[in-house]
């Protein structure tokens, strides 16, 4: 077993060492080859493997010193207009070195660009084309603003599927001499649906457990793993129990740094799964969009939450009397 | 025995009274003055708050000028008859044994509605028609059921008198005890009682008594538990109000600002409302107060302020229907606001962390301390070689580890083996 993160260890560096995305990496490999790459928008969920190809296409354009002609730019760390005036700016217009004439930005987690940040990267975009090539990764292509979309090549990513997913898993857990039981496989693709780098995350805490890795050893990993606990939450909540659900959402936010909107859209999408009241369900909905506004305004995130769960509370009792 | 040192060491005389000289020369003054013939005003109405020396002042002045002191007080049954009864007594100058009297009702606070019906009149009959100085002691004189009595008083004011008065006689006592306070202690204790004489010599016995050394460390914890009595007094009037206005005043009363007094009330609501429904309408209340302090902040108009105190006091008020009084649950200390300032140095280094695991693996800080993060702190707390080589090649420093794998053992551990 091999003492670093596995699902860097385990990326491709070659286009060609990719699995699965078939179309995509052909039309990829056929940029490398002509050595010339339009603007890109690569969207797919997480753990598909967008940045991955990123990174792989400009290994294979500039060889092993490809991080010379190479800028990876976090947008959901540095997310403001100034980074695009400045930092991207000042690298779209340096000229490059060499025989490929323009160099490679890559724009990870783009779809959290603020709108006026990528008003102001739609002109740099178009004004040092040749010196420069962007290549904005996303989850949804919707959040990036039209101009831009209409500069792109557009590439869709989708989860892998079921068998690519299963060779792969089992290939590293060769590689790492895990023992991987095929029940253990069959949890990991249920719990991370094709998100690789989940997958191998999992696979990598799971074997750090020194204990064959099978479905049960999975599951107890990704219930360690996920802090975002939102069912048990709103479960302990409904039951009446105030105070503990309290405890468990004052942990998440501070000991887990979970942000409270994104509390808040999972509490969204379980509340119609929860056992309360049918007329209730849309009653907490309601409650739900005012306390996510009022989230987005800056308001206290346990304080606006916890009035939500003492909601679920008289919900929860609802229950009890049978109405 | 047990005697109180208020008691034990109560001024002979009235040199003796720290405080308030003015105002015992003008008593001292007007008492003389019935020498030379009924003054125009019978009755002198010392007013003052507790402690200060009301009471002791008129004893001392009493035996002073060998006068004789005929006190009734809030102990003994006041109706109108039993004034009455006592009237007979201030209708002569002299007294049954030939000497000279001062007829003494205390505690005039203390009259209440029904049981002392009347009294007030009673009383004021007594001033009107008295052959001997009547010497009345109350709190406040300006109650309103005092108005018709005080036209026919000479209105003495006690004051509260400054630390350093408070402590010249905590020194007097202290030297008859023969205690030996260490510096501060006495000075510390007279601060605390606010100008209360006498509850600063309570104060000093319950602490000293038995012992010859003070030190400070024996008494500083008493500032303490006073600022919770204080807060814990506020939260219950609040939690438990019937009115929407008593709730709000409650505020006034906080000796903390507003944004902690929230946390005592959002910390300590839930505890005390047993019915769901209540319970929702009261942290909807609180989630209000927020949304103002929000706004607040946006507009910087401190004024909305008003409407942050309407909703954590009165709308947390109001919302009990149903609930019961929940027996005794202890008010607590806001845990929000320890863990907030426990986790502000964890925040930081998470954050820290989040970029090391940027630069190796490609992703945001942020989706890195919510995706990569849960992973490694599995990793690190079951094997800590995998964890020390990941360590390493993510560059983390000791205390990053210790944040990881949550215990200090662990860390010192996966610490050792990586360097």
């Amino acid at each position: 077993m091999s003492f670093e993160m596995w699902a860097e260890k385990y990326r491709p560096k070659r286009l060609s060492e990719m699995v699965d995305q078939k179309t995509i990496v052909e039309r990829l490999m056929s940029f490398a080859k002509s050595r010339n790459v339009p603007h890109c928008i690569f969207a797919g969920p997480p753990g598909t493997g967008k940045t991955t190809a990123a990174l792989c296409l400009a290994r294979d354009l500039y060889g092993e010193s490809y991080r010379e002609h190479l800028m990876e730019l976090n947008a959901s760390d540095e997310r403001g207009i100034n980074v695009v005036r400045e930092t991207v700016k000042t690298f779209a217009r340096s000229r490059s070195i060499g025989e490929i004439p323009f160099k490679i930005l890559i724009l990870d987690e783009a779809d959290n660009m603020t709108s006026d940040a990528q008003q102001a990267l739609r002109r740099t975009m178009e004004r040092y084309t040749e010196t420069c090539r962007f290549v904005m990764c996303a989850n949804y292509s919707g959040k990036i603003i039209e101009p831009i979309q209409s500069r792109c090549a557009p590439f869709r990513f989708s989860f892998l599927p079921r068998e690519e997913h299963d060779a792969y898993i089992k290939k590293l857990a060769e590689g790492e001499n895990v023992h991987l039981l095929p029940d253990g496989v069959a949890a990991i693709f249920e719990v991370c649906s094709g998100d690789l780098r989940r997958a191998i995350n999992t696979l990598q805490a799971a074997a750090s457990m020194n204990k064959p890795v099978d479905s049960l050893l999975v599951y107890s990993v990704t219930g360690k793993a996920s802090p975002v606990d939102v069912q048990r939450m709103l479960n302990t909540a409904i039951e009446g129990d105030f105070l503990g659900a309290r405890k468990q959402l004052r942990d998440m936010i501070q000991k887990y740094g979970v942000a409270g909107i994104d509390i808040i859209r999972q509490i969204h999408k379980e509340i119609f799964k929860t056992g309360i009241p049918e007329p209730w369900k849309i009653k907490l909905a309601a409650i739900t969009g005012e306390i996510d506004f009022r989230l987005v305004e800056g308001s206290d995130e346990e304080v606006q939450l916890s009035a939500l769960l003492a909601r679920l509370v008289e919900a929860g009792s609802e229950i009890k009397k049978g109405n | 025995m047990y005697t109180a040192w208020t008691v034990k060491h109560k001024p002979d005389s009235t040199a003796e009274i720290v405080g308030n000289f003015l105002s015992i020369k003008a008593l001292r003054e007007w008492l003389q003055s019935w020498d030379k013939g009924l003054p125009k005003k019978r009755a002198a109405f010392l007013h003052g708050p507790p402690g200060v020396g009301k009471t002791i002042t008129v004893e001392a002045l009493a035996r002073e000028l060998q006068m004789e002191l005929v006190e009734k007080n809030a102990s003994d049954d006041r109706t109108e008859d039993a004034i009455n009864r006592f009237a007979g007594l201030a209708s002569q100058y002299g007294s049954l044994f030939g000497g000279k009297r001062i007829v003494l009702l205390d505690e005039l606070d203390g009259l209440t509605g029904n049981a002392d019906r009347g009294g007030v009149k009673a009383i004021t009959n007594i001033v009107k028609t008295a052959r001997c100085p009547v010497v009345l002691i109350a709190n406040s004189a300006y109650d309103p059921r005092f108005r018709t009595l005080r036209s026919y008083c000479f209105l003495i004011e006690f004051k509260k008198p400054a630390a350093g008065i408070v402590l010249k006689n905590l020194e007097r006592v202290s030297a008859r005890e023969g205690i030996q306070p260490e510096e501060n202690v006495l000075k510390f204790i007279a601060q605390r009682a606010e100008g209360d004489v006498r509850s600063a010599v309570n104060d000093f016995q319950a602490l000293a008594q038995g012992k010859k050394q003070l030190t400070y460390n024996d008494v500083s914890w008493l500032a303490h538990r006073d600022r919770q009595d204080s807060i814990f007094n506020v939260v219950k009037l609040i939690i438990y109000g019937r009115t929407a206005l008593g709730a709000k005043k409650a505020v006034n009363m906080a000796d903390v600002d507003i944004d902690m007094l929230f946390e005592w009330i959002y910390e300590n609501a839930p505890s005390h409302l047993t019915d769901p429904h209540d319970l929702a309408q009261a942290m909807d209340a609180l989630a209000m107060a927020d949304v103002y302090r929000g706004r607040i902040r946006a507009s910087q108009d401190w004024s909305f302020t008003r409407y942050v105190i309407d909703y954590m006091t009165a709308g947390v008020a109001m919302a009990r229907q149903n609930s019961k009084t929940s027996g005794w649950v202890p008010f607590k200390f806001p845990s929000r606001i320890m863990m907030l300032s426990r986790s502000k140095a964890q925040r930081a280094t998470r954050k820290n962390i989040g970029l090391k695991i940027r630069r190796k693996c490609h992703i945001s800080a942020n989706r890195a301390s919510n995706e990569v993060l849960p992973f490694l702190r599995i990793i690190f707390k079951n094997n800590v070689h995998m964890a020390a080589g990941i360590a390493k090649w993510l560059d983390l420093d000791s205390e990053m580890v210790e944040y990881i794998a949550e215990t200090k053992a662990k860390a010192g551990k996966i610490n050792a083996l990586f360097s």
